[in-house]
């Protein structure tokens, strides 16, 4: 028993140069718990960074790809405006048709065509039925909390019914 | 060892030290204190004083832009775009961001070089202090994209939006055109037409967007709701083109100076064309000097219909029951109202004459007779539910109300009643006069006319329902007048038959007024139908200022057959005896034009 003590004390004994030793472990651990929180946080806010940059050369490409469809709508219209096409159909051969050249025939279950409806997609009209999460503790706390609400309404959906 | 005297002093300077020591120790606290007592009271300041912070520290990191919305874009019924949004591009440099001026400039100018761009402005430019200069404005879009394709750093090219009619001059007048505007929060505003009275609908909204300038922060989503809505009208693309294509042969043929076309659907009030020369290309809109061109002369221009008032006055009397369709009068050439004299045109007596020949030989005395029967209350009266006198209120900006003087006005007297009665004296728009004629095709109802069949505002659609204004006279009025219309073309107008349909329409001369009297040998001419009689699908008004040929009946009816000849195969209308017999067989004939 006091072999055992004795070896426990040998064990636990302070040494001449603990105290030092203890707080330069400590300062040690905490300059390198600093550096890798700092170099964690750097990774993240370059990647955020980085990702930023990527929408804001998105948007800019988006921009850029809707003034071109705008100026192919404009060229299609101005294609497709009446006296081109007039043009168009005389050097194909065709000319205008008289009245008495025009016959009509009933079509059984035909109906004329209507006036056209037009309506464009609304930008951004994909993204409506997507959750919005920020990059923030509780943003992401709410991903998780969604994932796991839609996890068990599919296990509900799978087997609540039987 | 130290000396005693030195040891001295140093007690001396450690005794001083403990003395001043807590008292500068107190003032570091004191001032520790007043530090963090201010720092907490900091915390809770009022309102505006932390909304001032607020704002100045978002002024670091913030950038605010003001961001205008996408316009509107204007459809014909078929969705042929007539009004529509492109860019414009400003190419710049950056000199600073240059790294080879040399191949830079001989690259940039190479693509602006029609644009009066040589490579020594360019050098200078990018050689130059400056941290920004313009080096071509405006260039079209394939430019801007040559130039962005080079991929230079330093090259700025910057769009600006801008209106366009891709159509070119076709519908002009009615659809304005776009200017811009100072002030206002939105560059451009619409002008006239379609433009200037939908502004608000097509311009959307502005929007002040944040954004942040600190890097990590996501780019923030703009709002999709801000672009305005577009519009689809009732026009259709290819009766507008025809129906200009006829007036400037016509106005071309007949030397006059100007003329309007209008035709609309009389069941719904939806206009299908409305054309007027002179006009415009509302892309140059800028070039034109004299600010009346860019008018709509079908909506805004008066003038005296002349004969066709004489369908309104007889309409007008039948239904009232002042006169009966078999009744007659003694025709002696001249009829003296309010000390005047009213004679008929040719100046020669018909004797006994019948309602109908008073329209089909375009009697003034016979018109004159029919007011006289009526008397002024209801003359007027009558002619308000036709809605002359009174804007028809119709969806397009600069509508004119007309001028018709009614008892109780300072410029009536009693000769008023007699020459109104065939259309002297009153002056009305082509639009007022089509509206009322067309209430004649639709069972005797006005309908309000209209140039907006739809709104599409994102993914919502909101279709225009044609809509009644007032009973002008009795569907069987209606009846009786169009069959006395019929009969004019058939035996007083020919030039306005087409062949196979059966036409109703009356002609119109009309003398054109001056402070000093009218003008000599100068007449407004007229025409106003509709065809199919018995099912009318579209009501047409011709209009011709000032043509070498004097007479309606000479210039504006063949204009009118020419038009309708081209129309009914447009609006694939079959000829009545194939209309009958496909509407025997259960065929439905003229849907697109008769559904909304």
């Amino acid at each position: 028993m006091n072999d055992q003590s004795n070896w426990i004390q040998q064990a636990v004994r302070r040494s001449p140069l603990e105290g030092q030793q203890q707080i330069f472990a400590l300062v040690a651990l905490a300059l390198f718990m600093a550096v890798i929180i700092g170099a964690l946080y750097l990774t993240n806010v370059a990647d955020t960074s980085t990702t930023g940059r990527e929408l804001e050369a998105l948007v800019a490409e988006r921009a850029r790809l809707e003034q071109t469809n705008e100026q192919l709508r404009i060229e299609i219209a101005q294609l497709r405006s009446v006296p081109r096409l007039i043009a168009r159909a005389e050097e194909m051969g065709f000319r205008q048709a008289a009245g008495s050249e025009v016959e009509y025939l009933v079509v059984q279950g035909y109906r004329p065509p209507q006036p056209l409806t037009v309506a464009p997609v609304e930008e951004g009209q994909d993204n409506d039925n997507l959750p919005l999460y920020d990059e923030t503790f509780m943003g992401w706390l709410q991903q998780q909390a969604d994932g796991l609400s839609r996890q068990f309404q599919n296990f509900n959906e799978t087997y609540g019914a039987r | 060892m130290v000396a005693p005297y030195e040891r001295h002093q140093r007690t001396t300077q450690q005794d001083s030290l403990r003395q001043r020591l807590p008292v500068v120790i107190g003032l570091i606290v004191v001032a520790a204190l007043y530090l963090l007592i201010r720092l907490i009271t900091f915390q809770y300041q009022p309102t505006f004083v932390t909304s001032y912070y607020d704002r100045l520290a978002n002024l670091n990191y913030t950038d605010n832009e003001r961001v205008a919305s996408s316009r509107g874009v204007v459809y014909d019924r078929h969705g042929n775009p007539l009004a529509s949004n492109t860019f414009d591009y400003e190419i710049g440099v950056s000199p600073s961001l240059i790294a080879d001026a040399q191949g830079a400039s001989t690259r940039l100018a190479s693509a602006l070089s029609d644009y009066g761009v040589t490579e020594v402005e360019v050098l200078n430019a990018v050689r130059s202090d400056s941290p920004w200069i313009s080096l071509a404005n405006p260039v079209p879009p394939d430019v801007a994209q040559e130039v962005r394709e080079m991929d230079l750093l330093g090259v700025v090219i910057d769009s600006r939006p801008k209106r366009l009619y891709p159509q070119g001059t076709l519908g002009a007048q009615l659809l304005g055109f776009v200017a811009g505007d100072e002030t206002s929060l939105q560059p451009f505003r619409g002008y006239n037409g379609v433009e200037g009275y939908y502004e608000n609908e097509l311009a959307g909204r502005v929007r002040d967007q944040t954004t942040s300038l600190i890097p990590f922060d996501l780019p923030t989503q703009r709002a999709a709701t801000d672009r305005g809505s577009d519009l689809v009208l009732t026009i259709d693309r290819d009766i507008q083109f025809l129906v200009e294509s006829e007036l400037q042969f016509s106005i071309a043929e007949s030397g006059a100076t100007g003329g309007t076309v209008i035709v609309m659907q009389p069941r719904t009030g939806e206009i299908l064309a409305m054309a007027s020369q002179p006009s415009y290309d509302p892309n140059a809109f800028f070039e034109i000097n004299d600010p009346e061109l860019l008018k709509n002369p079908a909506i805004s221009n008066e003038y005296e219909p002349g004969s066709v008032m004489k369908v309104l006055t007889m309409a007008a009397a039948l239904d009232i029951a002042a006169v009966a369709p078999e009744d007659t009068y003694v025709d002696n050439g001249v009829l003296e109202v309010g000390g005047i004299s009213v004679y008929n045109s040719d100046r020669r007596a018909r004797g006994v004459v019948n309602m109908e020949q008073v329209l089909v030989q375009s009697l003034n005395v016979g018109a004159t007779y029919l007011s006289l029967q009526m008397g002024p209350n209801d003359f007027y009266t009558k002619m308000d539910d036709f809605g002359i006198g009174r804007a028809t209120g119709i969806d397009l900006e600069g509508e004119a109300i007309g001028t018709m003087y009614t008892p109780g006005d300072e410029n009536w007297s009693e000769s008023n009643l007699a020459t109104n009665s065939f259309g002297q004296g009153v002056a009305v728009t082509p639009l007022q006069m089509i509206t009322a004629v067309s209430a004649l095709a639709n069972d005797g109802l006005i309908m309000q006319p209209h140039i907006v069949h739809q709104f599409v505002d994102g993914s919502r659609v909101y279709p225009s329902q044609p809509s009644t204004l007032k009973r002008a006279v009795s569907r069987e009025t209606a009846e009786l007048v169009t069959q006395m219309m019929v009969q004019t073309v058939e035996e007083g107008v020919p030039a306005a038959q087409v062949p196979g349909y059966t036409v109703a329409g009356k002609t119109g001369t009309a003398e054109i007024p001056t402070p000093l009297g009218y003008e000599p040998d100068s007449s407004i001419v007229t025409f106003v139908g509709f065809f199919p009689a018995d099912d009318p699908q579209a009501a047409v008004l011709v209009k011709l200022d000032r043509p070498a040929g004097y007479w309606g009946s000479v210039v504006a009816a063949p204009m009118f057959a020419r038009l309708a000849q081209q129309l009914v195969i447009l609006m694939e209308i079959p000829n009545d005896d194939i209309r009958r017999g496909l509407q025997a067989e259960g065929g439905s004939v003229n849907d697109v034009w008769s559904q909304n």
